[in-house]
């Protein structure tokens, strides 16, 4: 089946029950995504698809409408995002294990919501868990980079 | 003064009595659908869906500050679908699915409601989506979401019944006079 994936084609040869995000890992070695819980319940394999965000972990193949954007496809050395680019100005990760699955939530929320209010920030972030608590440098790296977007 | 008493009680009408209406009976069957786990979980009055059910124990609030959001639909960046997709995720604790999963608008409260309640809440256009009670009926028929209730998946108790069996309840329910329990 084919897929888009950061604006490019890709080609998968996988039964449609296959989770996107053993796809994208094991398939097309698009390792951003990471697998944490594989069952939705810790936010490292968030993924957009159509712009709206996903635990790629149970998202089978055959469901996928619309193109996928993963961490790498929202920025390139030199040309990061806004919410890279506060991501390193914070210094939000730790063990950093999770902080992929945290940026593309964050995204997605700063799609919809410009400038995000801390309940708006924690009604999102709350299914992205992270055991180093980056918690306070995650709201704060969302604040800036909405601030620097001039929301 | 003891036969008193008796003519006393026969002139009374008891709850028991009321409660033996056919239009009671068929309606006590449309309760225990509409107060199951199942459906009643994501009909709840606040902005939480709730985790409650045999194999649940204790009642809880759905974790993750998953919330309703402005349409029942989650909030930006953690919608329903963010993890609840098509399908019933095939692994073990992982996320129900169905399409278009969300919460029921907040106006149709079953969770904790009392059958006078919820029998209110059904007849009632302003707090049913507007509908006649062939059209609720038929929505209990037909709708995929409301159909995810009967036949959950693995490990998940599914709600009393069919579709079809609450369908043809509730026509039978609402030929009789669609009459509410007290309370």
């Amino acid at each position: 089946m084919r897929l888009t994936v950061n604006g490019n084609p890709i080609e998968i040869d996988a039964e449609a029950e296959m989770p996107l995000l053993w796809a994208l890992r094991d398939l097309a070695g698009i390792k951003g995504p990471k697998f944490g819980c594989g069952i939705a319940a810790c936010g490292a394999c968030t993924v957009l698809v159509a712009g709206q965000p996903v635990r790629s972990c149970v998202l089978p193949l055959g469901q996928v409408e619309g193109d996928v954007t993963t961490i790498e496809g929202i920025g390139r050395p030199g040309a990061l995002h806004a919410v890279q680019e506060a991501w390193i100005v914070e210094q939000v990760a730790q063990c950093g294990y999770c902080q992929a699955g945290q940026i593309m939530s964050a995204v997605a929320l700063l799609d919809e919501i410009p400038n995000p209010s801390d309940a708006d920030i924690d009604r999102t972030m709350g299914g992205n868990l992270c055991r180093c608590a980056t918690y306070p440098k995650i709201r704060a790296a969302i604040k800036r980079a909405a601030a620097s977007t001039g929301a | 003064m003891r036969r008193l008493f008796a003519i006393a009680l026969f002139l009374m009408p008891g709850p028991a009595f009321a409660q033996d209406e056919p239009g009671l009976i068929e309606w006590e069957g449309l309760y225990r659908v509409f107060s199951h786990p199942r459906c009643a979980n994501c009909h709840t009055e606040d902005d939480h869906p709730r985790w409650s059910g045999a194999h649940y124990g204790e009642a809880r609030i759905h974790p993750f500050n998953v919330r309703r959001g402005p349409d029942g639909f989650g909030n930006p960046g953690m919608t329903c679908r963010t993890c609840h997709q098509e399908t019933n995720s095939p692994v073990l604790h992982g996320p129900p699915g169905s399409p278009d999963w969300h919460l029921a608008p907040q106006e149709m409260v079953w969770f904790e409601k009392s059958s006078g309640e919820i029998c209110a809440q059904i007849k009632d256009p302003a707090r049913n989506g507007g509908k006649t009670l062939d059209e609720v009926a038929v929505h209990l028929r037909d709708d995929a979401l409301v159909a995810w209730g009967w036949e959950p998946g693995p490990g998940r108790e599914p709600a009393p019944g069919s579709a079809e069996e609450t369908y043809e309840a509730l026509k039978r329910w609402a030929e009789l006079g669609a009459p509410c329990p007290q309370g």
